[in-house]
């Protein structure tokens, strides 16, 4: 085999052209900064499990968001063949070409799946996907929920009836 | 020792406070759900299924190959009709009754010789035959790992413990998003008269991706390193 593979170059020439804006986030900066990875929670509460109880979800989370252009039954066909990119979508080697990129930019040093966590909503922001505010918002009311704050799911109910019982990864 | 000596054991341990991480875990899904990219039911029926997975049926393809000549013909030949022996069905089964881009592919069995070590890397992104070996490790996903094995496998295989003789050819295959690849390695010696459980157990997710060969009494990974990339290709 070569020694750089043909296919990565094309996708590294179309995700330049693209050239999503990969500048950082202030609110994933700060979870950055702040955040308690699983490595030291696992450790200070001695608990075996290599990995944190959400990495599934993560996993089947990016996994759903390329669901439809990487739909299963298009995935073998010629490229010329499939949907053609979207914002809408998230194809899951341009995540992980953006998770890259990202991780070399802003998240080397944070472990994984953190990192992997940071760069999947990096990518969503900055596709436009979701907004920070709309994260930051979002971010507080889980919070909110899963620490049990007083009057935490009144709002939460109403909007979102089916997500009260779905907390927790 | 009574009945309820049960009760007396201490629980298991537990973190027991909610990290940013996992606030964000969950934000980033519930407002991709809102903005209707996929739907609960589809992620609660994806994550249950990813729970099942992890590297037993490959391990245990590889022993049953190594106890019936047939079977491993069958295995190198077609490995996702191998596959249904150990429980994976690569046609009809999960990823492609409604799933996932990275797993409904091809199986390939790859079988090492005494002169010929095969070790699997996916140069694009990270795909990984999941449905057979679970979820891939981290070191597979880096850019380091997958941009210097590919350039220098003999080196990069001592880096895990697997010195190879000169006489031994290394070859590197590439996952696409047709083929997805285990190893087969040699079976080791001191080995004989093994049952398949047995046999099972020595082929660990790192024999089966192929930068480690079986032994006896090893029965887990080693912990790797995981290194940044050096001015990798692009950045």
């Amino acid at each position: 085999m070569t020694d750089v593979n043909p296919d990565y170059l094309e996708l590294d020439k179309e995700m330049n052209e693209r050239a999503l804006d990969s500048s950082p986030i202030e609110l994933l900066e700060r979870i950055k900064i702040e955040g308690r990875v699983w490595e030291e929670l696992s450790e200070e509460y001695g608990v075996n499990n290599p990995d944190p109880p959400w990495r599934v979800s993560l996993e089947s989370t990016c996994d759903q968001l390329a669901g439809g252009y990487w739909a299963p039954f298009n995935v073998c066909l010629p490229k010329e063949e499939r949907e053609s990119p979207s914002d809408d979508k998230v194809d899951a080697i341009e995540r992980r070409w953006e998770e890259d990129d990202l991780v070399a930019k802003h998240y080397a040093d944070v472990p994984f799946p953190e990192r992997q966590l940071l760069a999947l909503a990096h990518t969503l922001v900055r596709r436009g996907i979701m907004t920070e505010q709309e994260l930051a918002a979002k971010m507080k009311s889980v919070s909110d929920r899963l620490n049990m704050v007083d009057g935490a799911y009144e709002d939460e109910e109403l909007s979102n009836p089916g997500l009260a019982n779905k907390q927790g990864a | 020792m009574s009945d309820h000596d049960d009760h007396l054991h201490p629980p298991a341990p537990m973190v027991d406070e909610v990290s940013e991480f996992e606030v964000l875990e969950l934000a980033v899904r519930e407002l991709a759900i809102e903005k209707g990219l996929f739907t609960q039911e589809d992620h609660d029926r994806w994550t249950e299924y990813m729970h099942t997975l992890g590297p037993l049926p490959a391990a245990r393809l590889v022993a049953k190959a190594w106890l019936d000549p047939e079977y491993k013909e069958l295995a190198v030949k077609d490995g996702v009709k191998a596959s249904l022996e150990v429980g994976v069905d690569w046609v009809s089964g999960m990823p492609t009754q409604f799933g996932t881009p990275s797993d409904y592919c091809n199986l390939r069995v790859l079988e090492d010789t005494p002169t010929l070590k095969h070790v699997v890397v996916c140069t694009l992104c990270s795909c990984y035959p999941r449905p057979i070996l679970g979820q891939s490790p981290e070191w597979y996903r880096t850019p380091n790992y997958r941009r210097r094995i590919v350039r220098w496998p003999r080196q990069v295989l001592a880096e895990f413990g697997l010195q190879l003789p000169e006489d031994v050819e290394v070859r590197v295959e590439d996952s696409n998003q047709k083929s997805r690849f285990i190893v087969l390695p040699v079976r080791p010696e001191g080995t004989e008269g093994w049952s398949e459980d047995q046999l099972a157990e020595i082929v660990t997710r790192d024999v089966l991706i192929g930068v480690a060969v079986p032994k006896p009494g090893v029965t887990a990974n080693a912990k790797r390193p995981v290194r940044k990339a050096v001015n990798p290709y692009g950045h």
